[in-house]
């Protein structure tokens, strides 16, 4: 694994923490891409052709997909050892953690005392019961947990859990999503200045702060329902002299003016909230827009256009890894709930970008500058990484 | 010490079963610990190996601070993946007869007409 961009909370590991945290990064990919590449030829193979001598017909939905893949010994495998991948992640890092406390906290709680930005905490805001219902993709204590006052626990097991997961190909800043979305935005739209930009659900603040080097005259607000992730982010921020604002609120009933912001998005935020919720947050959004401003979510794929087996192995995630919004996420036809929102439907836009890590300066622009911006294809499913974002512009 | 701060190392959520018994799931799981364990062991060999090459000599600290530099960590990762890739042999098989299904189908029909002579 390279080594991620150090900063004053970031925890250096032992040797042997090293030594074990590149190699359960390469575990998981080799269980991935190895093993979970043969998924589909043992589907095509056996698992369908059987689903069809005994129905007399192919398997329609990802349901009926999952139910039979699932009993497939291969799957039963890969499935096996994905999981055990995922909680050996989080292994590999709490003991660093442990051993760098109560240190990391004072850390922390000194980069807060003369900061470029802010942290507004408001102890009135609950963590709703989707967030805590289960610890989301099996991460020990979730994002809320809080041992100590003044607790950054798990924004360590995050800052770091999501770099050995994604084998630091998410750059060293771990903001791959981020950095595209904002360098894609700003050569597509060479016109829109956003002045004030805001992330909902921005947990240690990866994919937000590239906004503070793509536009450095904007001023950037983040919010967050958990506190321990906001704390670290604020300290994250500090130590790499970043003016960040970060407020403990939910994005569902934010304590913003209306019309404050001319950007309002999120990055993986809303596969981890209810359908409620979302619909919430997208009238909040609307809300707190400014008129001419943009809102855009960067998710996962929409499963509704996609074959039941790909439905399926997007959405393995839902059942097998504590991710209980994420088919229902999946399948929500976002430009409908747009639309329901407010917005008009010819405001609706989509982005897909190559990952600005992975692709030539000159391919990424012609990307970003290309018409054909159309949210198809997708990381885990393409040859190559694109992500993807869904959004609107608000009329006026 | 009463300001330690302890991570337990379990999620809320119940933990799925895979396979029929769920011992397998459980085995599957050691084994994956196992090959870490290994693979740990292994990169604090090749520092030792490293540092004495280097110096001839070494002390427990010069290991500890050891740090791979990005030709020693790819170097490793190559290693790592070779090693991945035998320890899971059986699995990948399965993956690579898959795709040679068509010829399996040959083979066994090959293999029908022989018990039948
Ligand atoms: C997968 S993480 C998002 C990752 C982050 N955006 C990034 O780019 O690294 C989801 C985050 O959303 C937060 N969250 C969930 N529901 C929320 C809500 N209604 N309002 C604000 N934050 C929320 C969670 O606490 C969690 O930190």
């Amino acid at each position: 694994m390279a080594p991620q961009a150090p900063h004053d909370l970031l925890i250096e590991p032992t040797h042997d923490e090293f030594a074990l945290q590149s190699y359960v990064s390469a575990l998981r990919m080799f269980t991935l891409q190895e093993i979970g590449g043969g998924l589909r030829g043992v589907y095509e193979s056996r698992v369908k052709p059987s689903f069809e001598q005994e129905r007399g017909r192919a398997p329609t939905d990802e349901h009926e997909v999952r139910h039979a893949m699932m009993a497939d010994p291969y799957c039963r495998t890969w499935s096996s050892m994905m999981r055990s991948a995922q909680e050996m992640i989080w292994d590999s890092i709490i003991p660093s953690i442990e051993r760098a406390q109560p240190d990391l906290n004072s850390r922390a709680a000194s980069l807060a005392q003369k900061p470029k930005g802010s942290m507004t905490l408001d102890p009135d805001v609950e963590v709703p019961r989707y967030v805590s219902a289960s610890d989301i993709h099996l991460m020990p204590g979730n994002y809320y947990s809080e041992r100590d006052a003044g607790d950054v626990s798990q924004g360590a097991l995050y800052d770091r859990g999501v770099y050995v997961y994604a084998g630091g190909h998410g750059g060293p800043y771990g903001d791959s999503i981020g950095r595209s979305l904002a360098q894609h935005l700003k050569i597509r739209f060479p016109d829109f200045q956003p002045e004030r930009v805001l992330d909902i659900g921005c947990t240690v603040g990866h994919n937000i702060l590239p906004f503070v080097d793509v536009y450095p005259d904007a001023e950037v607000h983040a919010i967050d329902v958990s506190v321990p992730v906001l704390r670290y982010a604020h300290g994250r921020a500090e130590s790499f002299g970043k003016p960040m604002h970060l407020h403990q609120m939910n994005g569902e009933n934010m304590s913003f003016e209306d019309e404050s912001f001319d950007l309002v998005m999120s990055v993986v935020t809303f596969h981890e909230t209810s359908r409620t919720a979302m619909k919430n947050i997208l009238a909040e959004c609307r809300r707190v827009l400014k008129p001419g401003g943009l809102m855009i979510h960067m998710e996962l794929p929409r499963t509704a256009d996609m074959d039941p087996f790909d439905a399926f192995y997007i959405d393995w995630d839902s059942y097998y890894n504590n991710e209980p919004f994420y088919q229902a996420f999946t399948s929500t036809d976002l430009k409908a709930a747009y639309v329901d929102a407010g917005f008009k439907e010819e405001n609706y836009m989509e982005v897909m970008t190559p990952d600005i890590y992975a692709v030539p300066e000159d391919t990424f622009e012609a990307a970003a500058s290309g018409p054909e911006n159309k949210a198809e294809r997708y990381g885990r499913l393409g040859e190559s990484i694109h992500w993807t974002g869904w959004g609107a512009w608000k009329e006026g | 010490m009463s300001d330690e701060i302890k991570i337990t190392p379990v999620n809320r959520g119940k933990r799925p079963a895979f396979f029929d018994d769920p011992a397998i799931d459980q085995l599957m799981a050691i084994v994956m610990a196992m090959s870490a364990e290994m693979s740990v062991l292994y990169d604090r060999v090749d520092t030792i190996e490293r540092l004495l090459d280097k110096k001839g000599t070494l002390s427990r600290d010069d290991i500890e601070a050891f740090r791979p530099d990005q030709g020693v960590e790819d170097e490793r990762n190559g290693r790592r993946n070779d090693y991945i890739s035998r320890l899971f042999r059986i699995i990948r098989e399965e993956r690579e007869t898959l795709v040679a299904h068509d010829k399996m189908d040959e083979y066994n029909a090959l293999m029908d007409e022989l018990a039948k002579s």
